[in-house]
């Protein structure tokens, strides 16, 4: 069992020796019982933080922020940034080394390891817990929430998101210092299980699924927004958000190609979910941030396992595995398969 | 009007409508969503996904077609919106007060032919809220209530086993005469349930925004507070708060081609959104919003401030949405407690 009082004394101790310049981490939110993220900067905030089953976001993203940023103001990092990762998170930090993003020394990897569980899916909680809880705990194999009418505990596998339970890799291998035993190998579910559910139907009744998923997508673009994976600054959906400097010519803004119209219907839907899809193969380590934040609950983890099982069946790749491995897409081997190509 | 409708005659109502499309929440795929009826309907929905919006202000509608053949003027065909009328059942309170600010946004100062068009034929029948539907529910806040009936054409409230049914528009009324028979006089019994379930609602805890009269002066001190970027430290830049928002009204209008030869499209208005980055893009690549705190400012003082100053109420109902499904915990109530409480 992870204390969080340990990560809290590492965050405050990293930050008082100057080893770090902030660190990246959970905190308790004001909207009902979810984590929030923040990035603290001074010792005495390390008591802000902490460690409980809806500390679902990868905080990935916010170092791809942080990258942006320091870009932008052209400053220069000074001491690395502090990270408290999952065993998904890090596979998403190891990802963005292997594509040079950024670099090992620039991040302090605060380790969590997600033990014999993983993290609440807050949509399979209706039902279970009466009324609004206000506090989750992790406590063994079960989650214990604080409800209005006193504790109630559940094994966690039963409200457990679906990439929890089909995790391969719950220990953060990558890490500078990590908290919680390693438990690789407690497979809850087997992995691509719920894909695996989902293609035991034809080829037309999947194509119907996904029609009627993507007619509904409202284009928020919360999948991409929260993905670490997509930091482009130019992505193909946006008809304006090019690069535009002073020296962009009127002919260049207007004949840029819009590959994906603004109207929030299936055709453009579709171009745009498969697009991402195709742009995550080999990178994706199946964190399920984007399946979380739909709002209108399109199963997009389905997508991207999809590409993530083609990569492991063809090619033998797993994101994340190694920050010097070649990256899928960029690399050669004689032995990949070739039989595709005609 | 004000009559009583026992539960179980709902369903015999909604099928006397005739002339009407008759939508009510259904748990489709996991979410509440306005549906047609087909079947019996239920009305034990906490709060739906997306408000009714999208009724009178779909997420894209198209203005008018073009086609250009070479040679020849360009044809121009305008599109009009459908004449279907459309009653929706269930709306929550906070929604129907949505209503009335897309109103005064797309009625006040310019008549939105297109918005006006669907509206006309748009009826709420409101479901007042005996208990608030979800924990970041705050329309007290905003001056609205649970069982507040503007915006909607009847208000319904659950009083158990049938519904007190109070017409608030002419156009509420015809929707009850329409099936005069099924509806019984209300008692004296009926009336002090009523008034009791009410002041019930009334009294259920909600989230608060503290000292709401003093928001929209203290945001207008607070516009380069250093608060605005750390409270938005988290955001992602998503679209989620406003899309889901029952009174966000902000459109943008493309040209969206269809085909070459000839040349053919679609004048086409879609949603817009402050959350995303291009949204104030300047052609010159000026961005007078460049940052999420800028962008959470903007979101928070058009609703507290700018509306207020604009139309004398704020543009928020409180019906939680944004505090609910932002994936990072964007709270607009403790964002706007916070920026009032550091204005002092």
């Amino acid at each position: 069992m992870i204390n969080v009082r340990d990560i809290r004394d590492a965050a405050r101790d990293l930050l008082a020796k100057g080893e770090v310049r902030a660190v990246i981490g959970y905190r308790r939110g004001s909207r009902g019982m979810a984590a929030e993220p923040v990035v603290i900067t001074a010792p005495e905030q390390a008591d802000e933080l902490v460690w409980d089953p809806t500390c679902f976001h990868n905080l990935a993203l916010y170092l791809v922020e942080d990258r942006k940023f320091l870009a932008h103001s052209r400053k220069a990092p000074g001491a690395p940034i502090a990270i408290i990762a999952k065993g998904c998170d890090a596979r998403a930090i190891v990802v963005l080394m292997q594509e040079h993003y950024f670099k090992r020394e620039e991040v302090y990897i605060i380790g969590v390891s997600c033990e014999g569980v993983g993290v609440l899916d807050e949509r399979k909680l209706a039902g279970h817990v009466p009324g609004t809880p206000t506090d989750a705990a992790f406590e063994g194999d079960d989650f214990v929430f604080t409800t209005p009418e006193g504790e109630k505990r559940l094994p966690a596998r039963e409200v457990m998101a679906d990439r929890c339970l089909e995790c391969r890799a719950p220990f953060p291998k990558e890490h500078n210092v990590v908290f919680g035993e390693d438990k690789t190998g407690r497979e809850l579910a087997a992995p691509f299980a719920a894909l695996a559910r989902f293609e035991e139907q034809g080829a037309t009744e999947r194509w119907d699924f996904w029609r009627r998923q993507f007619e509904r997508c409202i284009r928020c673009f919360a999948c991409r927004s929260v993905c670490p994976m997509c930091y482009c600054d130019e992505c193909v959906v946006d008809s304006i958000t090019f690069p535009v400097a002073p020296e962009t010519t009127a002919d260049e803004k207007a004949n840029r190609i819009r590959w994906i119209e603004r109207s929030a219907v299936r055709s453009e839907n579709i171009t745009y979910h498969m697009t991402r899809a195709m742009h995550l193969a080999g990178r994706c380590i199946d964190c399920g941030e984007c399946e979380r934040v739909c709002p209108v609950n399109i199963p997009l983890r389905l997508l991207n396992n999809k590409m993530e099982r083609e990569a492991r069946e063809r090619f033998g790749y797993e994101p994340g595995a190694s920050i010097g491995a070649a990256s899928l897409v960029a690399s050669f081997n004689d032995s990949d398969p070739g039989s595709f190509i005609r | 009007m004000e009559k009583i409708l026992h539960k179980e005659r709902i369903d015999d109502w909604i099928s006397a409508l005739t002339g009407w499309e008759v939508l009510s929440p259904a748990l489709e795929d996991g979410i509440w969503a306005y549906r047609p009826v087909s079947g019996a309907i239920r009305l034990d929905h906490p709060n739906t996904t997306q408000p009714p919006k999208g009724l009178a202000f779909p997420q894209r509608e198209v203005f008018f077609s073009f086609e250009q053949i070479k040679g020849e003027a360009p044809r121009l065909t305008q599109i009009l919106p459908d004449t279907v009328q459309r009653a929706v059942f269930g709306v929550r309170p906070c929604d129907g007060r949505g209503a009335v600010r897309m109103d005064r946004v797309f009625g006040d100062h310019v008549e939105d032919t297109y918005y006006q068009a669907r509206r006309k034929n748009v009826a709420y029948v409101g479901l007042a809220c005996n208990q608030p539907p979800s924990a970041n529910c705050f329309c007290l806040s905003v001056g609205g209530s649970p069982v507040s009936t503007d915006g909607l054409d009847v208000l319904l409230t659950d009083l158990g086993d049938r519904y007190f049914v109070a017409a608030v528009t002419e156009t509420g009324k015809a929707l009850m005469t329409a099936a005069n028979s099924l509806f019984d006089e209300p008692a004296d019994a009926d009336r002090q349930q009523l008034k009791s379930v009410h002041t019930e609602a009334l009294a259920q805890p909600q989230r608060a925004v503290h000292n709401p009269d003093a928001v929209p002066a203290k945001l207008k001190a607070s516009f380069k507070s250093p608060l605005w970027e750390e409270l938005a430290r988290a955001c992602i830049g998503c679209g989620i708060c406003t899309f889901l928002c029952p009174t966000c009204h902000c459109f943008d209008i493309n040209d969206e081609v269809t085909g070459s030869a000839p040349l053919k499209g679609n004048r086409v208005r879609t949603w817009d959104n402050c959350q995303f980055p291009d949204f104030t893009m300047h052609t010159s690549g000026h961005n007078p919003r460049p940052t999420v705190g800028a962008r959470l400012r903007q979101r928070v003082c058009h609703k507290f401030q700018y509306f207020p100053e604009n139309f004398g109420m704020p543009q928020c109902t409180g019906c939680g949405r944004c505090i609910s499904e932002c994936p990072v915990g964007i709270d607009i109530v403790s964002v706007v407690n916070k920026v009032v409480e550091h204005a002092g």
